[in-house]
């Protein structure tokens, strides 16, 4: 049996399109599902409904074989797992944004982000310097109240930007769902997960 | 007043049931070990940094505790028995009675990013062969290594099997192209698809199935070592019938021998021959690895074949390895 770790977030859906895509319907499964372990014996496989930020976590640890995650969730908590596809639905970006324009060199400013590892590593590629605040949600409001010059954060089409009058100051990483695996399923599941990423990649679901 | 109980990030104190499982296991193996010829080496748990600076990758640089005494010493705590075990031996190797069977126990300490799960000190035992011939010396550390891991009655139990340099040719062949050899290794590593699609079949077919379909892609002497390889494994995988033993690697990709790739890949990269790790269960990390490593004796100035293996005990024990799906 395949055991796989989905995320409740904004990602599910892009999950479960490219898993039917591949063969793999998932179409007991939806949005607001209040089942924590959801059975497919059809496919002998059976789902794990998580928060995004702990998918790595259970797939790392073996409690799931595959999961799907944001590949900003894995830059940032870590996680020993194979990376073998991108879904091509459902990309945005990170970038940092702010009311003005990019810090100067040599300033130093605070940085609000739900990132703190990732911020921390695109501040050490800056002329400026940076004191991070972890902020667990609503970051644009760091710099719309002053909390910070700038922030880091997903950006999707922009509108919750331009809504408070923030700028977009630069896209700093490309941000898509990823399949993730756990090294030791990749060598039990071999067949079933080559079989199922040939379907994926086959109807254009991941590349 | 009132004293924590609190121990730092990443280490672990074994009390009651967890201590005697512990000791246990390791008994069971140590007495395998005797039994087979093997004599214990008890290395100090620190020495001086300067004979293994030329050894350190930039990784295994950032993963040691090191330390100035109260002399002005620059010590680093033990972070691997091979290198310590090959520094003190390296310098008497023509004057030693040849082969050498040995086995170690222990601490090591590693510093990891502070994540939950994740260990800085684990308790090693390992052992090495010394001065077989080289092909008898890799087979036999494969052996005593599948001999040892069935006695942890895991789970499901894989070992990987590869050869240090496998892919070399392929990665200086595919390397340019806005990719360097070092992102198309993490790329076979991680199994992302799309890179070894991008850099051909044979890639591709290495990250998928292990091997290429047509080994000749590999160039030699690699081509000749794989089919070396497959005939080890097919000797041995009758004889240990509870270990699925496979070949692999894509698991290897890091494990460089060109020069010129060595240099650009900073991995604890010293095998240079038969490289193997085992997984047990679901655990990602592997529970033990070993091959040969000739090359560390020969950057020592010692000319002799070493092959060897270590266990991590922490790992065979953890939950991880028991999940049976």
């Amino acid at each position: 049996m395949i055991r796989l770790a989905l995320p409740k977030g904004r990602n599910l859906s892009t999950a479960l399109k490219a898993f039917e895509a591949a063969d793999w319907p998932l179409d007991s499964l939806e949005k607001g599902d209040r089942r924590l372990r959801i059975p497919f014996p059809e496919i002998d496989a059976e789902a794990l409904l998580l928060k995004d930020w702990d998918v790595p976590l259970y797939v790392e640890y073996g409690i799931a074989d595959v999961g799907v995650v944001g590949s900003d969730v894995l830059e940032e908590v870590g996680g020993d797992v194979l990376v073998p596809a991108r879904f091509t639905e459902g990309r945005s970006r990170m970038s940092l944004i702010g009311k003005g324009g990019l810090p100067k060199p040599g300033q130093q400013v605070r940085l609000a982000s739900k990132f703190p590892n990732i911020a921390r590593a695109v501040v050490a590629t800056k002329p400026w310097s940076a004191e991070i605040l972890k902020l667990w949600g609503s970051v644009e409001l760091g710099p719309l109240l002053d909390l910070s010059e700038v922030a880091l954060d997903i950006v999707q089409t922009g509108r919750t930007l331009k809504d408070n009058n923030l700028l977009e100051l630069e896209a700093v990483r490309e941000v898509a769902p990823i399949l993730i695996v756990n090294r030791a399923a990749y060598q039990n599941h071999r067949q079933a997960l080559n079989g199922l990423l040939r379907r994926m990649e086959a109807a254009g679901v991941v590349e | 007043m009132k004293v924590s109980a609190s121990l730092p990030t990443g280490v672990a104190a074994l009390l009651f049931e967890g201590a005697r499982r512990h000791r246990r296991l390791e008994k069971t193996m140590v007495d395998m070990l005797e039994d087979r010829g093997f004599q214990e080496a008890i290395l100090p748990v620190v020495d001086y940094l300067r004979p293994y600076e030329d050894l350190l990758s930039s990784q295994s640089r950032s993963e040691l505790y090191r330390f100035v005494d109260r002399d002005g010493e620059l010590l680093a705590m033990r972070a691997d028995f091979t290198p310590m075990l090959a520094r003190l031996l390296a310098p008497h190797i023509s004057s030693l009675n040849l082969p050498i069977h040995l086995f170690y126990r222990g601490d090591v300490l590693r510093y990891q990013e502070e994540r939950a799960g994740r260990q800085r000190e684990f308790y090693q035992l390992g052992a090495e062969v010394l001065g077989m011939e080289g092909g008898q010396a890799e087979e036999e550390a494969l052996i005593q290594f599948l001999d040892l891991l069935r006695v942890g009655e895991r789970a499901h139990l894989v070992v990987v099997l590869g050869f240090a340099g496998a892919l070399d040719r392929l990665l200086l062949e595919r390397s340019g192209d806005g990719m360097k050899a070092s992102d198309f290794v993490d790329a076979m590593v991680r199994r992302e698809r799309r890179h070894a699609r991008k850099a051909g079949r044979a890639l591709l077919e290495v990250v998928e199935d292990g091997v290429p379909a047509d080994p000749s892609v590999l160039g030699e002497p690699a081509a000749a070592r794989l089919e070396a390889l497959r005939a080890l494994r097919k000797r041995l995988a009758p004889r240990f019938p509870e270990v699925d033993l496979r070949i692999d690697l894509a698991e290897f990709a890091d494990q460089v021998v060109e020069p010129s790739l060595l240099g650009e890949i900073g991995t604890r990269a010293y095998y240079d021959g038969l490289v193997f790790r085992a997984f047990a269960g679901a655990g990602a990390e592997p529970v033990g690895a070993g091959g040969r490593y000739d090359r560390l004796f020969s950057s020592l100035g010692a000319e002799v074949t070493a092959a060897g293996f270590s266990f991590s005990i922490d790992r065979l024990l953890s939950p991880s390895s028991e999940i049976d799906r």
